[in-house]
């Protein structure tokens, strides 16, 4: 019984350690299989999204310089400040809240309300500058917080001169992502790569002291080096904004100068344009009071994007428009290189030509003009028989040749394409419209790379804004190829078509462009509208310079011009591009070479006669050919206006004060536009200060002052000078 | 049977009882306070160490981030467990030398003194809420459920193979153990300590049946256990009584640390993260150097590792049972199966709750967990079990 007993022990002695062995352990292996071998690797996803912490490093976008190495737009450091909710207590919630809404200005209940919620990550303020940061680490500091407030670096995008190049130059976002311009089209590179740091974190989310780090560094955007001149640019902008106002533009205007040989764009501008800095803004003020105005918010909103979206348009690239007689230059390159025409082939223009049963007007009855001459005039009825000695097929051919059929391929965002029509789609009236500049819309950038291979030699090149790219160490990594695409028209074509245009904006319908010592090659434009805005013309302006070996074209563009000169492009553009090419073309490096004529009309210098007599003072002005007006009662000058050695003009007036006392007097500035030369010289004389003539007057008795450079009614010494442009009021297409 | 009532009127005579049973006319022995009549099992010995090393290996690699975070010093944990490793190696193998059978003498002290520090732990202040420890200022914390399962084991070894043969009716073999493990049970679970409740009941009753009560007592007590248990699961929501352990374990994912257990298991794979490589051991897991040492061993050891240790596991339940089923006695025999048991169960439950397979309750891994009274009883009676070695007759290597 006791044997059989113990035997029974043994048997259950064994099955419980059976149980627990296969029954027991048995399950958990199957568990341990079960998580480690089949689930594991989702396990093991849920356990690394847990512990590991992938913070963002953030790279440093590329800054953009002009071609001397200027910084247009770069990028400063800033931060973020972060507030950690799971990581506030309670009894810190208030003091947080507190010191930050004092340091950021948010409302503390905002602040309380964000710090509740169940997250690690809250950003309460993005971008601040470094001395909030200063702030809020101090706060910390005093305060002894440790956790629940951070900051994190980033970086935003300053633009130093503000409105400048703003078109070229676009914007970025938020989040630093280019929306315009070159800060769009070369987002990617400007960008760079941002990094990764990811660290192993513990449960309660600071990082593991012990080990794992992986850092995945960023790599810094890389620069770009554009073809915009700074100075250039300023020239450029400066006189656009200028024509703008004097010519009431209503929508808008642009200009581009372009390196002729290697398709450079020296400057670019748009006005009515924005602040890159404050993108968002409506910059021009009456529009956005007009906005403001407007109660319907969706209507208000409507409103707002539309004026957004007009400010940051491009008109260079974007725009289309009827070139008008500046496409002259296209045609008659076509024609003389297919030598359909010379120089000297007579045309006769008896004011209109029949086409079928169209009657298409000139703007004046020229009669008998050589093709020369009908350039100069602009004549349309010279070109619409140009045209049809092309015909429709090379028409076409040299349209498509001048690159008008395709997009230039300008490195920009929102190039345009043109519209046109094809050789086999052209009625004769088609024909004859596109002959002179209307019936195919182009866009200003297209325009201006034809008048470029027209300047070249023939070669239509490619117009491009940036020269170089730059890693953030400076190494090249890409440079703008500046080779032409094809040749168009032959030297021989080139070289006549430039002496021609030379004439024309010399003592042709362009000569409101003609700038003494320098041969500048012009062609004036006036467009109709058609459409929605038929009515209003668009009046443009497009040269080159100087004939010889042209260097530099430039464009200039208004749209919807309503001011005192009209809507012509001779007298609304051409000043416009006179103003900027008489500076840019010295700072260029392109010295003035006066003919005889251009010297007698040249200012002088005046002569230093300050401390003379006023004996010997009023000698030495008379033999520099000026005369004399003299301000007090003393013997000898104390002052003269011009100062020695300043710009005067030909028989100008030197004002000499012979005391103290008289030196103060000023003199009002008289409104010296819309006048002819002599009537502005009278009124000058009169008023007692100097005028200083530019434009069309020195090649021109036809001409009337268009512009000042100081105000009338501003209080000036007596003799200052005042410069007046001159422009012809022809009616000139 | 009137012999065996004199024996058992001699208690703790052990001798008597045993010598009757097994070596029927063989003259009793005489005192003797060691007993090395022959060497101890190596093979269990081994075993013992094995799992030690591996145990103080894994904890250091478990502890060390938790210990710098916590204690702000990487070695806290394990510079402690190696001290109590060391006195619990000296206490196995001085207990080894030591006769067991004086273990008949102790079992009623013991079990009175552990019922006296299961009261006194009650009244004592509890920081966190429950009464488990009793702090003895430098040299940590004293658990005196520890000591209560260890006197229950010693109790029952003691009775049973006492009233070995009266085992199948209610007087010898149901009334005395019920009387004994009712007040230890009810202190335990006033602590609150239920794992340590639930062992100490499952060791009674692995005990008592080994013992030879009748199967119809087990059939009854595991149809209240299941009812109870079916119960609770239904129930859990409404009766708010197992705080959420129910839920935890029908939803794993819903609960942090079975959720970061898992994760630490799953993590390890086939082959483990390497030694020291685990990171959930960095405050994801809860107290990873205790109740969740087992998830890093998963974790940094793989399937592989894993397997490795629970085959450690029952290769010593097996040898240890293997000892035991050999002892020159009954009493030997049931003191060894009931502590060999006590480090099997303790690891499969372990082990089952770290994997979730049953609901979570804090129960320590041997060996592996940090806790200096449960190593040195732990290695103290696996001392006893190899003293029990010395006199069985099972194959020494």
């Amino acid at each position: 019984m006791a044997k059989g007993k113990t035997v029974r022990t043994w048997r259950r002695t064994v099955l419980i350690m059976a149980l627990l062995v296969v029954g027991g352990f048995g399950a958990v292996i199957f568990t341990l299989a079960k998580l480690q071998l089949i689930e594991g690797p989702k396990l093991q996803q849920l356990a690394t999204d847990q512990q590991l912490k992938d913070t963002t490093l953030t790279a440093k976008r590329g800054t953009i310089y002009d071609c001397n190495m200027k910084e247009l737009a770069k990028s400063a450091t800033v931060w973020d400040v972060i507030l950690e909710p799971a990581y506030i207590t309670d009894q810190d919630r208030d003091l947080i809240a507190t010191g930050l809404s004092q340091i950021l200005g948010i409302p503390k209940d905002d602040i309380i309300k964000r710090s509740q919620k169940k997250s690690y990550y809250e950003i309460i303020q993005s971008k601040v500058e470094e001395d909030v940061r200063d702030k809020v680490l101090k706060f910390k500091t005093d305060n002894k917080i440790t956790s629940g407030i951070r900051l994190e670096e980033d970086y935003k995008r300053y633009y130093p001169y503000g409105k400048f190049a703003a078109t070229v130059l676009g914007f970025t976002g938020t989040d630093s992502q280019g929306l315009a311009g070159v800060e769009a089209e070369y987002d990617s590179q400007l960008t760079g790569t941002p990094g990764r740091l990811v660290t192993a974190q513990n449960a309660v989310g600071t990082d593991m002291n012990f080990q794992y780090e992986q850092e995945v560094a960023a790599k810094d955007g890389d620069s770009l080096v554009l073809t915009i001149d700074e100075v250039v640019q300023h020239y450029v902008e400066k006189y656009l904004a200028e024509g703008l106002a004097n010519n009431n533009v209503k929508n808008r205007g642009c200009a581009i100068a372009m390196n002729v040989k290697t398709g450079a764009i020296l400057g670019m501008a748009v006005k009515g344009d924005f602040d890159p800095n404050s993108p968002f803004t409506i910059a021009d003020s009456a529009k956005a009071a007009e906005i403001a105005k407007i109660t319907d918010p969706s209507q208000k909103s409507q409103a707002t994007q539309q004026a957004l979206q007009e400010q940051w348009r491009n008109k260079c690239i974007s725009d289309v428009y009827y070139p008008g007689s500046v496409f002259k230059m296209v045609t008659g390159s076509a024609a003389m290189e297919e030598k359909l025409v010379t120089e000297t082939t007579p045309f006769n223009c008896p004011g209109y030509l029949q086409i079928g049963d169209r009657k298409i007007n000139d703007w004046k009855t020229f009669g008998h003009l050589t093709f020369a001459e009908g350039i100069c005039n602009s004549s349309n009825v010279v070109f619409m028989q140009v045209g049809q000695m092309l015909g429709p097929q090379l028409l076409y051919k040299y349209f498509d040749a001048f690159g008008f059929a395709d997009k230039t391929g300008i490195d920009l965002p929102g190039e345009s394409r043109s519209i046109y029509i094809t050789a086999n789609n052209m009625t004769p009236v088609d024909l004859a419209c596109i002959s002179f500049g209307q019936t195919n819309s182009i866009t200003p950038i297209q325009m201006i790379t034809a008048a470029c291979a027209v300047a070249n030699g023939g070669y239509l090149v490619q117009p491009h804004i940036v020269s170089k790219i730059i890693d953030s160490s400076g190494n090249i990594v890409k440079t703008a190829s500046t080779a032409a695409k094809h040749q168009v028209i032959s030297k021989d074509t080139s070289e006549r078509m430039c002496k021609i245009l030379q004439q024309d904006a010399t003592t042709g319908t362009a000569k409101s462009g003609y700038i003494a010592g320098y041969r500048i090659c012009g062609k004036t434009g006036t467009s109709e509208k058609q459409g929605q805005a038929k009515g209003e013309y668009i009046a443009s302006y497009c040269g080159f310079a100087p004939e010889e070996d042209p260097q530099i074209a430039m464009l200039v563009f208004y749209d919807e011009p309503h001011g005192p000169n009209g809507y012509y492009g001779s007298p609304v553009a051409g000043p416009t591009f006179l103003a900027a090419m008489s500076q840019i073309l010295p700072y260029i490096g392109v010295e003035p070479q006066y003919n005889s004529d251009e010297l007698a009309k040249l200012d002088g210098k005046a002569p230093d006669v300050t401390g003379k007599s006023l004996d010997d003072a009023k000698n030495a002005v008379a033999k520099a050919n000026l005369s004399v007006k003299v301000y007090g009662e003393g013997k000898t000058v104390v002052s003269q206006v011009p100062a020695p050695g300043k710009s005067i003009p030909q028989k100008g007036t030197v004002v000499l004060f012979t005391d103290s006392g008289s030196a103060s007097q000023t003199v009002t500035v008289p409104n010296l536009v819309n006048l002819s030369l002599s009537e502005a010289n009278k009124k000058a004389a009169e008023a007692g200060v100097n005028i200083s003539i530019t434009g069309a007057a020195l090649t021109s008795s036809n001409a009337f002052s268009s512009l000042q450079d100081i105000a009338p009614d501003t209080k000036v010494a007596p003799g200052t000078v005042v410069t007046v442009t001159f422009s012809e009021k022809n009616q000139v297409l | 049977m009137t012999n065996e009532s004199a024996a058992e009127r001699r208690a703790p005579g052990w001798s008597a009882d045993r010598a009757k049973e097994q070596h029927p006319g063989k003259k009793r022995k005489k005192f003797r306070v060691f007993s090395a009549r022959a060497g101890m099992d190596l093979p269990f010995f081994f075993l013992v160490m094995t799992l030690l090393v591996i145990g103080l290996v894994m904890l250091f690699s478990a502890s060390y981030a938790s210990a710098e975070y916590t204690q702000g010093d990487s070695y806290y944990f394990i510079k402690r467990q190696l001290g109590f490793a060391v006195l619990g190696v000296a206490a196995m193998i001085a207990l080894s030398f030591f006769d067991y059978h004086h273990f008949h003498k102790f079992a009623f002290p013991i079990l009175l003194i552990s019922i006296a520090l299961l009261g006194i732990v009650l009244v004592l202040p509890a920081p966190s809420g429950v009464h488990r420890w009793i702090v003895l200022g430098p040299l940590g914390q004293f658990q005196p459920s520890e000591v209560a399962k260890l006197a229950v084991i010693l109790m029952f070894a003691h009775l049973i193979s006492l009233n070995f043969s009266k085992m199948d009716t209610v007087k010898s073999g149901i009334l005395p153990y019920l009387l004994i493990l009712l007040p230890v049970c009810a202190l335990l679970f006033k602590e609150p300590h239920v794992s340590a409740t639930i062992i100490v009941l499952l060791l009674g009753g692995i005990m008592l049946f080994i013992g030879g009560v009748k199967l119809r007592w087990f059939v009854g007590a595991f149809g209240a256990i299941g009812a109870v248990m079916v119960y609770l699961v239904a129930f859990s929501k409404k009766l708010n009584y197992t705080g959420g352990r129910i839920e935890g374990w029908l939803d794993p994912f819903s609960t942090w640390q079975t959720r970061q257990s898992l994760y630490a298991i799953g993590s390890g794979g086939l082959l483990g993260v390497g030694i020291g490589q685990s990171r959930q051991k960095y405050l994801w897991l809860p107290e990873p150097e205790n109740d969740f040492v087992f998830s890093v061993v998963c974790e940094e050891l793989g399937f592989i590792g894993a397997l490795i240790v629970i085959a450690l596991f029952v290769m010593l339940v097996w040898r240890g049972v293997s000892i035991s089923l050999r002892a020159k006695d009954k009493f030997g025999m049931l003191l060894g199966v009931g502590l060999v048991l006590q480090v099997g169960l303790q690891a499969l439950l372990n082990i089952a709750v770290v994997t979730n397979t049953i609901p979570n309750t804090g129960i320590s891994l041997p060996f592996f967990s940090y806790g200096g009274t449960s190593l040195v009883i732990l290695l103290a009676e696996m001392g006893i079990v190899l003293s029990i070695s010395r006199t069985s007759s099972a194959e020494k290597t």
